[in-house]
């Protein structure tokens, strides 16, 4: 909790005639965090991989690429897993035969597309030959004849016959384009050609060597083309039935192939002699035990001993928080892993978020819509960031629900009745407010703007305050409790130096009062604020006044909290307004169009509600407040091993 | 009368000040955007990083609306 696991180096020596008894046991353990043995030296080697290694990524790639144009998905498990020893003799006859069949039906399909494409020309230039008064067959086959086709804008005959008065000219047009046939003495093809070409307007076309009635043999290529295309579909289906009838193989193999070629090429990662080998790495503390016992029982000579005084470098950092609290990882992860030494801030975004995230939507309908969205995605996604990332979305519900009574707010109609310039507006539930203590409900965000900005100010400043507490730890622990003082306490100083300063001079800079400059708490302030400079200048140099003033910003950026509210809760209160007051009002079919703003309206904002909070939340965490103590940079805990969902041993 | 301009100039200063500052997010986020589409097409492991930093300019358009805010209501 607020801290990676604790983490404990180990190394594990044995003989080579336990190495893959021992690789078995550690792949099974899934434990181990491996070093990777790199450098070749005093008489160690880089191991060398199992013999069956380049085999099993070989199958891996024709598997892979043949999912690949299957375009196989990744399931969520078998109900009933496959045993990895009867799958393995299975792998390499089914593969060939797998890969003969997609290799088959893709050659199919990539002829019958070429025949389709060579169709669909024939038959567009047909189309053009269609306005002709010409048989298909009158265009070629001739031995004292020419005849010139093409699309061409101008008039081109008076050419023509200046050259020659031995031609017959036919014309049409298609689609405002004027089509042309000129047939003349073959001597004369030369000249004519020339006339043509220097013609920027002229394309031509080559008339297809077909015989008849342009109109008959459109009808035979479209014949033509309805039965490939119906072959193509034969064939895409041929490629569905297999998709279908191997997606279990696929999937249990692909995992096994990888699980094996993992564990054939595990001795890349170890240093080896010709009799012995040494894995180095790293376990979470709390399971050495299991550890050790499990892999020295295995066979052969094999020991495992633990590293005490190694030096906390390279730590890789596996996150250790309560489960309600994991979820919240992923969006500590998506910054940065943390180093092992410092705080893990999961558990404070567990409450800071969904926190930030309700006041900002704060309506008792959008956060039942929400809620109802998250256990959907829950419930159809069981693993993987996506789930994580629905339960964080259903605990933000939950506090937009809570937020969302607080504000007295249902789809931005009142659910309390409320006091409106001088009137009662009824509010949904048709009752007043109750009195919570000194809290009296609803509290109305349009009507309440000023406490409700300086509530988000004292957010602001409480959750950067906990920011630099946090920087403060951090800072001590690896550099020293004087670096602290000098890079985070003294802006912890300014900060309240400088909020004790302002607060008591507020009233003199916005409505003109005199400023009391005796006040103790104005004096203390900027006492406070100006050791607070002096210690950062000592530790930062003079150039860091210049980043004084992104505290200010820092506090202010919190109003978002507020502002990103109020536009929500406009846009409710606009959309009721339109259908209410305008729409409702005019009766008849205006009910429907009502209904219907009433739906989009709703839906728009709903959405804007999940990116909007959802996004402003989180930037609160990342920029104003990671940036005051986190930096990151740690190795995932990446152990070596593998989750079986397919198969079982 | 003079409330009455008053008020009609509060107003208007509010409306300038959101309408500039969202201006201003805009421009910035242009380019910001368009740098986090390109390293998303790179490697979509961006989306989350390219997200974030594209939305920052948008704390101008939030201060822009603090003082809208404040001149609404406080003054």
């Amino acid at each position: 909790m607020l801290k990676p696991e604790k983490m404990v180096r180990v190394v594990v020596v044995g003989t080579n005639d336990a190495l893959d008894q021992t690789i078995e046991s550690l792949h099974k353990l899934n434990l181990l965090h491996i070093i990777d043995y790199v450098e070749e030296e005093a008489g160690f080697k880089i191991g060398k991989p199992g013999s069956m290694a380049s085999k099993f990524s070989e199958y891996l790639v024709t598997l892979r690429s043949i999912e690949s144009q299957l375009g196989s998905e990744e399931g969520s498990g078998f109900d009933k897993k496959i045993l990895a020893e009867e799958l393995s003799p299975q792998i390499e006859p089914t593969l060939s035969e797998l890969e003969e069949e997609v290799l088959k039906q893709h050659d199919l399909m990539r002829s019958i597309e070429t025949e389709l494409k060579q169709k669909q020309d024939i038959e567009d230039t047909i189309k053009s030959l269609a306005l002709l008064p010409l048989s298909l067959e009158d265009y070629t086959g001739y031995q004292s004849i020419k005849v010139f086709v093409g699309f061409i804008d101008s008039n081109i005959e008076d050419a023509i016959r200046a050259e020659t008065n031995q031609y017959e000219l036919y014309t049409g047009s298609i689609e405002g384009k004027k089509i042309i046939a000129v047939a003349v003495a073959k001597e004369k093809e030369d000249e004519i050609n020339k006339i043509l070409q220097n013609d920027s307007t002229y394309t031509e076309i080559r008339p297809p060597e077909l015989t008849g009635n342009p109109q008959t043999a459109l009808e035979e290529i479209a014949a033509a083309k309805a039965e490939l295309t119906k072959e193509l579909a034969n064939a895409e289906s041929e490629l569905i039935r297999l998709k279908q009838e191997y997606a279990e193989f696929m999937l249990a193999s692909e995992e096994y192939l990888t699980i094996e070629t993992q564990k054939s090429e595990a001795p890349l990662r170890f240093a080896t002699t010709d009799h012995a080998f040494v894995v180095d790495g790293w376990i979470p503390l709390n399971k050495y035990d299991d550890f050790e016992k499990t892999i020295e029982g295995g066979a052969g000579n094999v020991y495992v001993s633990r590293l005490e005084d190694e030096e906390v470098k390279d730590v890789p950092i596996a996150l250790d928080n309560p489960k309600p609290a994991k979820p919240f990882e992923l969006l500590v992860e998506t910054f940065a892993t943390p180093k092992y030494k410092e705080i893990d801030p999961s558990l404070i975004l567990f409450i800071t978020f969904p926190l930030f995230y309700g006041i900002m939507l704060g309506d008792i309908g959008y956060g039942v819509l929400l809620g109802i969205l998250s256990w959907i995605i829950m419930s159809k996604v069981k693993s993987g960031g996506l789930h994580e990332l629905a339960i964080i979305l259903m605990y933000s519900a939950l506090s937009t629900i809570f937020f969302g009574i607080i504000f007295g707010e249902v789809f931005g109609f009142p659910l309390f009745n409320i006091m409106h310039h001088g009137m009662v507006e009824g509010g949904i539930l048709g009752i007043a407010g109750p009195n919570i203590g000194m809290l009296h409900l609803p509290i109305h965000r349009f009507a309440e703007v000023k406490p409700l900005l300086v509530m988000t100010f004292v957010i602001g400043i409480l959750h950067i305050t906990l920011g630099l507490i946090l920087g403060i730890r951090n800072v001590s622990i690896e550099h020293g409790f004087k670096h602290a003082v000098t890079g985070k306490l003294c802006w912890l100083m300014i900060l309240f130096g400088g909020i004790m300063a302002i607060v008591t001079a507020m009233p003199a800079i916005l409505w003109g009062d005199i400023l009391n400059t005796q006040d103790p708490i104005f004096v203390s302030g900027i006492v406070l604020g100006i050791i607070g400079i002096i210690l950062l200048v000592k530790g930062e140099g003079a150039i860091a006044i210049m980043e004084i003033p992104t505290l200010l910003s820092n506090i202010f950026s919190y109003a978002r909290i507020l502002a990103i509210g109020l536009s929500s809760a406009g846009i409710a209160l606009a959309v009721n307004t339109i259908c209410r007051d305008v729409l409702f009002a005019q009766g008849g079919v205006f009910i429907v169009v009502g209904i219907l703003v009433l739906i989009l309206g709703h839906t728009i904002n709903l959405l804007l509600g999940i990116i909007g909070p959802g996004l402003h939340s989180l930037r609160l965490q990342y920029v104003e407040f990671f940036t005051k103590f986190y930096e990151g940079g740690g190795t995932k805990y990446n152990p070596f091993g593998f989750i079986r969902k397919y198969t079982e041993e | 009368m003079v409330a009455a301009e008053a008020a009609g100039f509060i107003a208007l200063g509010a409306g300038i000040a959101v309408g500039l500052t969202g201006l201003g997010a805009g421009i910035g986020e242009q380019s910001i955007g368009a740098a986090a589409i390109g390293a998303m097409a790179e490697d979509p492991k961006f989306f989350g990083k390219g997200l974030l930093m594209t939305v920052i300019p948008e704390s101008i358009v939030i201060f822009g609306l603090v003082v809208a805010l404040i001149l609404l209501f406080v003054f």
